[in-house]
Order: C-alpha cells, then structure tokens, then sequence
C-alpha cells in the first residue's frame, strides 16, 4: 500500500463536516427537551458558525503557502526517512503532534500577538458545540503554523502532518459541550475533555490560562498548567473583558485593532515589544490586568475569606 | 473551483438552518431583571473589589451604571449575557443622550460605545447622582 506523502488521502475536517451539523442539531434539540444541559442564544450561534465559515475561507486563501513551506523542508531538509505506511509512525506523530498543538495553544494564549488571532475563540459567553467552530480568521496571518515545520523537518510527510492536525480538530469539536459532564476517571486522567476544556474557556480567574490540550490533557498535567474543574465554582465563559456587540469585524479584529492603538501610544522599544508579544494585558505601567495579576488578587480575596472565617471549635477531650 | 463554490453554498444554508433552529428552541439562558442587588452581583464577577455606591438601570431594564469612587463601572445586556466596562466617572456623567439612549464612549475596540436606554422616569444623569455630586 502506498500513500501519498504530499497529498493527503483524506480531509478529517472535511469528512466530519456532516457530523459537526448533526451533533448541533441534535444539541439543540436535546436542550429544547430539556434532556441534556444546552444554551444557544441565536446571534451567539450566528456568530460562531459564520466565524467557522469565514474560517475555511481564510484557511483557503493562505492554506497553499503554509502547505508549500512544509513540503519544501520535507523535500529538501528532511532529516529521517519515515514510512507513512507504519503504524510506529503514526503513533510517534500522534504525541509530537499533540505536543506541539500544546505549545501553539499555550502561547496563543500567553503572548498577546498570538492571542490576537485566538482571541475570537473565546468571544463566545456560551458554551456549545457551535461555540467549537468559532475559529480564527489571522492565524495563518500570525504565523502559529510555523511551530509544525519542524514535524516535516524530522521527516514526518506532509500529507501526514495534514492529517493528524485535521485528526486533531475534530477531536477537540465534541469536547465544546455542557452536554457531558465528567467522563470515565480514567479517561479524565489522559485525554482532553468537555470537563477540562470548560475550564479551558472559562473567565473566571482561578481558570485562567489552564488546560491548552488538545487530545491530551496530560502535557498539562506535565507542564503545570492542568486546573480540574470544579463543581463549587462552575465556569463562566468569555473572555476577561467580553466583546460589546456581534459584528464579525470586530470578532475577528478587535484585538489587533487594539495592539495597533497601543502601538501608537508606544514611547520606547520596550513597550512595542511588551504590547506585542508582553501577556493580553501587558502595559508599561502594569495598570492593566493580565491573567497573573488576576489570579493573584483571587488568590488574596481567598486568603482574606478563609482568614475571616472563625475558627472551628476546639474538640472536646 | 466550482467545487469550493458549492461547498460554501451548502455551508451557508447549513447554517442559516442551525441558526433558525436555534431561534426556534428558546434555550438561551434566563436573563433575570435587573436591580440594585443583581447590577451588583453581576459586577462582582468583574470588578470584585469595588465597593458600589450609587446603581441607576437603564429605561428597559438591560443595562446599568454603577458609581464606585471615581469610576462608573457599566453593564450591558447583548443577546443573553452581560458584558462590563468601565470608564472614568466624570466622563460617564458628560456622555451624551442622543435618540434614547446614553451613549458611553469607551476607547476599547471590543466594545467601543455602550448604549442605554433612558426615558423621562429614568433619565440620564438622574438626580439621585446629581444631588451626591453637588453634595
């Protein structure tokens, strides 16, 4: 059997396109029922899939040149000689795939050039399956992509590159529900789920900057950024500052927009490069708020409640 | 060519039908009425540790402004959730009223203006705010 190693034999996003409209259709449903725990707000929704449908569009008209820089290291520099035919290497491609979807997750998050392009992922307040296809317009812009050439510089083929990204998406589609509660412990305990991707999404501070897995959750666990979801305290989803309207522009921009206003307000070097590349919230004088000092001051409010109580009585001897 | 028309043809129905279909369900989240003690719960998600001293809800009911010290701290209904800002108090009690609504200019690119509705009962700035400034 051969592949080929240019083309992809197959389209994962594509192939579960049908499954992505039956599942919302089923969701909704299910939540007019009452059977399963589902909100769509229909802006919210039209706002997500007409990002989702921008999306593939965008994704059209920079997916060539993205594709031409991976087959040309794989074609000139490769470095091993890898069969896509063995199961050794899908499995090898699996976690390195995986891998780097943790990194490109974690600093899209953490660096506010990238975030600007991830940004209109998190613009929802809801939290459905609709809210999963609420993707990026600038990311081939941003150049995330670059952090997968490295794949094809190994030797992995490109076709095989395609496959497990697109592998990779659609995994994380089903996880975008508060359909399902937790799933078996075991599998809470390896794979991403609908549980620790709430938190993924959820704005409420202690949440933040936690679980950027993508069918994995232990890198998280690795890497210290694993938060569990907790039943006393349920996410509140969106971003820190949520957006005032609907318009698709402004979804798809508001955060460039806003890096180029600061960026005429830079006065040194130092702030161009703190406002590009500083934490979402970064400012010279430390006047806004970033995830850490958000964390920080939920952390002291726990503090001060907790010192506040009183004490538990003393046990009887 | 013909073939990414048609697929995004297809896409567009499919989507005008989940929207439709999620108009049809009614299963956005409840929004409760707004009073003094919700505009301060609900701000408490965002600003934890500002103190609210005076609360005026807009005319229908979806949105709100608070004063805490110096700073107007804003909430607005879109679609069924809240979104907060705030800006500088002074520049709250300047914005202007133009066809019913105030209109707060924030500077920010993810929600450059919020709009609330006023009306003769629940004009903006409402006396209550004015006397506390005049004091």
């Amino acid at each position: 059997m051969t592949l080929d190693p240019i083309v992809p034999a197959f389209d994962p996003v594509t192939l579960a396109i049908p499954l992505f409209v039956l599942t919302i259709v089923g969701e909704i449903i299910l939540g007019r029922l009452g059977k399963v725990k589902a909100n769509y707000e229909a802006r919210d929704t039209a706002t997500s899939l007409l990002m989702g449908l921008g999306s593939t569009i965008a994704g059209a008209l920079l997916g060539g040149t993205i594709a031409l820089a991976s087959i040309w290291i794989w074609q000139n520099h490769r470095l091993f000689e890898i069969p896509m035919t063995a199961i050794w290497a899908w499995v090898a491609i699996f976690f390195l795939e995986d891998l780097t979807y943790y990194w490109f997750h974690r600093i899209a998050h953490e660096r506010r050039f990238w975030w600007a392009s991830h940004v209109n992922h998190h613009s929802s307040q809801h939290y459905n399956l609709a809210t999963a296809l609420r993707q990026t317009w600038t990311g081939g812009v941003a150049g995330t992509w670059l952090l997968w050439l490295p794949l094809s510089l190994v030797g992995f083929p490109p076709a095989m590159i395609a496959i497990q990204k697109g592998i990779s998406l659609v995994y994380q589609y089903w996880i975008h529900t508060e359909a399902i509660g937790k799933m078996p412990r075991w599998f809470e305990a390896v794979f991403n789920t609908p549980s620790h991707h709430r938190v993924h999404h959820a704005r409420n501070p202690r949440y933040l900057d936690s679980n950027y897995a993508g069918i994995l959750i232990i890198w998280d666990r690795m890497f210290g950024t694993f938060t569990p979801e907790d039943a006393a305290e349920p996410p509140r989803y969106g971003l820190v500052k949520n957006l005032g309207n609907f318009n698709l522009l402004r979804v798809a921009f508001h955060e460039w927009m806003a890096i180029g206003k600061d960026l005429l307000s830079a006065r040194s070097p130092r702030d161009v490069l703190g406002y590009l590349f500083g934490p979402p919230g970064w400012s010279p004088d430390g006047s806004r708020e970033t995830s850490k000092t958000l964390k920080a001051r939920w952390q002291a409010r726990q503090k001060a409640a907790a010192e506040a109580e009183p004490a538990p009585p003393m046990a009887a001897e | 060519m013909d073939g990414m028309v048609i697929q995004l043809i297809g896409s567009a129905i499919a989507v005008a039908a989940m929207v439709a279909l999620a108009a049809w369900a009614r299963i956005a989240r409840p929004v409760a009425e707004l009073d003094t003690a919700a505009v301060a719960r609900l701000l408490a998600d965002d600003y934890p540790d500002h103190p609210i001293d005076h609360v005026w809800i807009a005319a229908d009911g979806q949105g709100a402004i608070a004063r805490s010290g110096d700073m107007a701290l804003v909430l607005s209904l879109l679609g069924d959730s809240w979104v907060a800002r705030d800006l500088p108090w002074d520049r709250a009690l300047a914005s202007p009223v133009r066809a019913g609504r105030v209109r707060l200019r924030l500077g920010d690119p993810g929600a450059p203006v919020l709009g609330l509705a006023v009306s003769g009962v629940r004009p903006w700035p409402p006396a209550q705010f004015q006397e506390a400034i005049a004091a």
